[in-house]
């Protein structure tokens, strides 16, 4: 009897449709691949992507004190700043803001000291699109700090 | 490819051609996975059905250097590891590239030591850097498709070539070198 039976199991390849009924049940499901390059995953209120200098919201002015914090804090000296004070100005003019992204850990010390108030002058932002051609356009100018970091195109 | 790579001036046959070879290149990287800290995390993810790098042709990572096209060089290199990556690199076929992703292997990191390579573009030419630590699998994709976009501007059967002349410092097109 426990023959016959194992014969027609194996005549109606009963443990084959068994599996495939398996890998049947999960095929009506929806994919759940994101189509990155098309939609944008957000992201968690505390990612920490690129460094970036804000201005004020309404007047565009300025918030970056050049108060020097943040290159001291950061343990891989990647931030280099300065600026000068200029007469009809409260604060120092920033002059330049070199940030070698290169070497960067992204562990949020610069943004944590920045004492600026209410807006902070240096935040991570949520961009994490960064690929570049060469080490040189790894650091980023003071321009790229205020408007995020361009496409780089290649050029041969 | 070696037989036709930059062997012909310009013309319609083979700007046709190199459009169709750069197509079939940047469309089938094959990389080898060359995984070797927290950063390989990252591209294992990457490949994931989640992300799935496979959409853009380069989800096949060979074990082998020899069927690879695209080296992911993913995490701190130590100067132990450096002639280890280096013989990969020799081994592989040679249309070929290297992503280095992460800030360790772009620079050396937070390592600043005497036993990481201080960037791996010491041992290996690097074509795309992508910055991160570790980037996230979407910044991965970002850096294939940076590199998807070199490989359209390649001259795979012309005879083009980027070369800095003596008593300069920017690099010229050379359109037909002898």
């Amino acid at each position: 009897m426990l023959f016959l039976a194992r014969f027609f199991k194996s005549i109606f390849l009963v443990d084959l449709l068994k599996g495939m009924w398996v890998t049947l049940k999960y095929t009506p499901q929806p994919a759940f691949t994101f189509q990155y390059p098309q939609e944008r995953r957000p992201v968690a209120p505390r990612f920490r992507g690129v460094l970036r200098l804000q201005v004020e919201p309404e007047t565009g002015a300025q918030t970056c004190i050049v108060c020097d914090k943040c290159a001291k804090v950061c343990p891989d000296e990647l931030i280099d700043l300065g600026g000068h004070r200029e007469p009809g100005h409260k604060i120092k003019v920033l002059d330049y803001f070199d940030f070698n992204l290169s070497r960067c850990s992204f562990c949020g010390l610069c943004a944590e000291v920045c004492p600026t108030k209410p807006v902070k002058a240096l935040i991570m932002s949520e961009d994490y699109e960064l690929g570049s051609y060469s080490r040189n356009s790894q650091i980023l100018r003071v321009d790229e700090m205020y408007d995020g970091v361009p496409i780089e195109k290649y050029t041969r | 490819m070696g037989l036709i790579d930059h062997r012909f001036s310009d013309n319609f046959i083979t700007t046709n051609l190199d459009n169709v070879l750069n197509w079939a290149r940047q469309s089938s990287l094959w990389p080898m996975g060359f995984g070797l800290a927290c950063c390989a995390i990252e591209m294992i993810a990457t490949s994931t059905s989640r992300y799935d790098i496979a959409r853009f042709g380069a989800e096949v990572f060979r074990a082998s250097p020899r069927q690879a096209d695209l080296m992911i060089v993913a995490g701190t290199v130590t100067k132990k590891m450096a002639p280890v990556l280096r013989r990969l690199y020799d081994q592989m076929p040679d249309p070929k590239w290297v992503i280095s992703m992460g800030s360790c292997s772009n620079a050396g990191g937070p390592f600043p030591t005497y036993s990481v390579l201080q960037g791996v573009d010491k041992v290996v030419p690097v074509d795309v850097y992508v910055s991160g630590c570790p980037p996230r699998p979407e910044a991965l994709l970002y850096g294939l498709m940076r590199l998807q976009d070199k490989i359209k501007k390649e001259g795979t059967v012309l005879r083009r070539e980027r070369v800095i002349m003596a008593g300069q410092s920017e690099p010229i097109l050379v359109e037909d070198r002898g």
